[in-house]
């Protein structure tokens, strides 16, 4: 809930590449967080839910597979940074897609309840919008 | 900068209040801060250093040497860098206290680096974890703030426990941050905006303002908040959106901030707008009275935090019209240690 929900997936989010198609991320948070803070990414495009174990992620130009985000704790995606999901979805550019995106952001310094989790910051996208080729400026 | 009679609190600006400033085309780092001051929203300037400072908590020479120097370009005044303990960093566990000791450590050192005379820590660091900072504080000459925010009051075991530790030390290296959100006199009008974007009926933001300005402790509350709510259809994620009404916007008596002295170091002047010189939903002027009355001339920190909500007004704007509004009320009547 808030107006940065909106900007998670941008009008120029999606990319078609050679391996799938790829969607730039934007936090909704307002700082930056530690990598595994991404506790919960469900997403689906035209209406396919994307496997966590086939989705991988660039983030300050490291690719990582998605699985691999919980171990880093070092590493941090800033505030106005773009996140690229990588997803095995065929697509070339000029496509359209629905892309739904809940993202589920684990906030680690504020702990919630008589066990002490992190409060779990969710927003939702569900859009419609355009591939772009691979180098395209917006 | 705003000028403000000596005696009298400072006036600044956190760029937490350009949330969403920060995000538009062609913003920096550079631009925020010169802007902050071309519009004289100083003197003091304070930032969160994991929202600002890209690559944070590692700060290398030539990254501290930039910022510092925009910071002097600007000519407006550090006045708190706010940091954080990521107790929740790793999945299933939480740091150790040698891991959150040195968390903290690292950035204090990056706090003095940057020039900054203290840093905010939020309640998750306890007593254990300030404790072994505190020769660290002395050292660089940092001081560590505890800001205390709604929902913690003054009298919440954690806050009561800081209280103990500040009065037992006595040292001025650590103390409290206030934040006006403990205080709050009514629900900000700027959640109206987000709840009919979120779909969230009018009537059930009606009965959150009800069940909020009801006497009581906050948590008891939500028993009550979540039966009603359902009974007029409310789902579970709007349930959650307006419980966070209740977290976000304490219910404390202004005249208890009395309480957190002589332990304060810092002060957030958090809003969520001002119209008409004034701010609906916070008593400023009692918080106010008890500021003038323990004599504090450190900075209060304007935190315009409405763009949770809504992106209707331009942060700046509401910045000036806080400052305008905070200065006319400080001078209105002259320091009780003048008098």
């Amino acid at each position: 809930m808030g107006p940065l929900d909106d900007q998670v997936v941008r009008a120029d989010s999606l990319t078609a590449t050679s391996d799938g198609l790829d969607i730039a991320v934007y936090t909704h948070w307002y700082r930056a967080l530690p990598l595994p803070s991404l506790a919960k990414v469900e997403l689906t495009v035209d209406g396919t839910a994307v496997d966590l174990a086939v989705l991988s992620v660039t983030v300050n130009g490291h690719r990582y597979a998605f699985t691999e985000l919980a171990d880093r704790g070092d590493e941090y995606w800033f505030t106005t940074d773009p996140l690229v999901l990588h997803a095995p979805v065929e697509t070339v550019p000029g496509r359209e897609h629905r892309v739904q995106l809940l993202l589920g952001l684990s906030i680690p310094y504020i702990l919630t309840g008589p066990d002490r989790v992190p409060l779990l910051a969710p927003s939702s996208t569900d859009k419609t919008l355009s591939a772009a080729r691979p180098g395209a400026s917006s | 900068m705003t000028d403000i009679a000596p005696g009298l609190p400072r006036l600044g600006t956190t760029l937490f209040s350009l949330t969403l400033e920060q995000r538009q085309p062609g913003r920096d780092l550079r631009s925020l801060i010169g802007e902050v001051a071309a519009r004289d929203l100083g003197p003091g300037l304070e930032m969160v250093a994991f929202q600002s400072l890209r690559g944070w908590p590692h700060l290398d020479e030539a990254a501290a040497r930039e910022v510092r120097g925009t910071i002097d370009d600007s000519g407006l005044t550090p006045s708190c860098l706010a940091v954080n303990l990521d107790l929740a960093l790793y999945p299933g566990r939480l740091l150790s206290d040698d891991e959150a000791f040195e968390y903290i450590a690292v950035q204090l050192g990056g706090a003095a680096a940057l020039g900054f005379p203290a840093v905010r820590v939020g309640i998750e660091s306890g007593p254990p974890v300030l404790s072994r900072l505190l020769p660290l504080a002395e050292q660089l000459g940092v001081k560590i703030g505890v800001e205390i925010h709604a929902p913690m009051t003054i009298d919440a075991p954690p806050v009561a426990a800081l209280k103990e530790l500040f009065t037992r030390l006595d040292t001025e290296w650590l103390g409290f941050i206030p934040d006006f959100s403990a205080s709050m006199q009514a629900v900000p009008s700027a959640v109206d905006d987000a709840h009919r974007s979120a779909g969230i009926a009018p009537e059930l933001t009606a009965l959150a303002k009800e069940v909020w300005g009801e006497p009581g402790p906050t948590m008891a509350k939500f028993p009550e908040l979540e039966r009603r709510a359902a009974e007029l259809g409310a789902t579970p994620p709007q349930i959650g959106n307006i419980k966070m009404i209740f977290t976000m916007h304490g219910r404390m008596a202004p005249e208890r901030w009395a309480d957190f002295f002589p332990h304060v170091i810092h002060v957030h002047g958090k809003f969520y707008g001002v119209a008409d010189g004034e701010d609906q939903s916070i008593d400023y002027p009692a918080i106010g009275r008890v500021l003038r009355e323990q004599g504090y001339t450190g900075f209060i920190s304007s935190e315009y935090e409405a763009h949770v909500y809504t992106a209707r007004h331009s942060a700046f704007d509401q910045v000036r019209a806080h400052h305008d509004m905070l200065k006319r009320l400080f001078e209105a009547e002259r320091p009780v240690a003048a008098r």
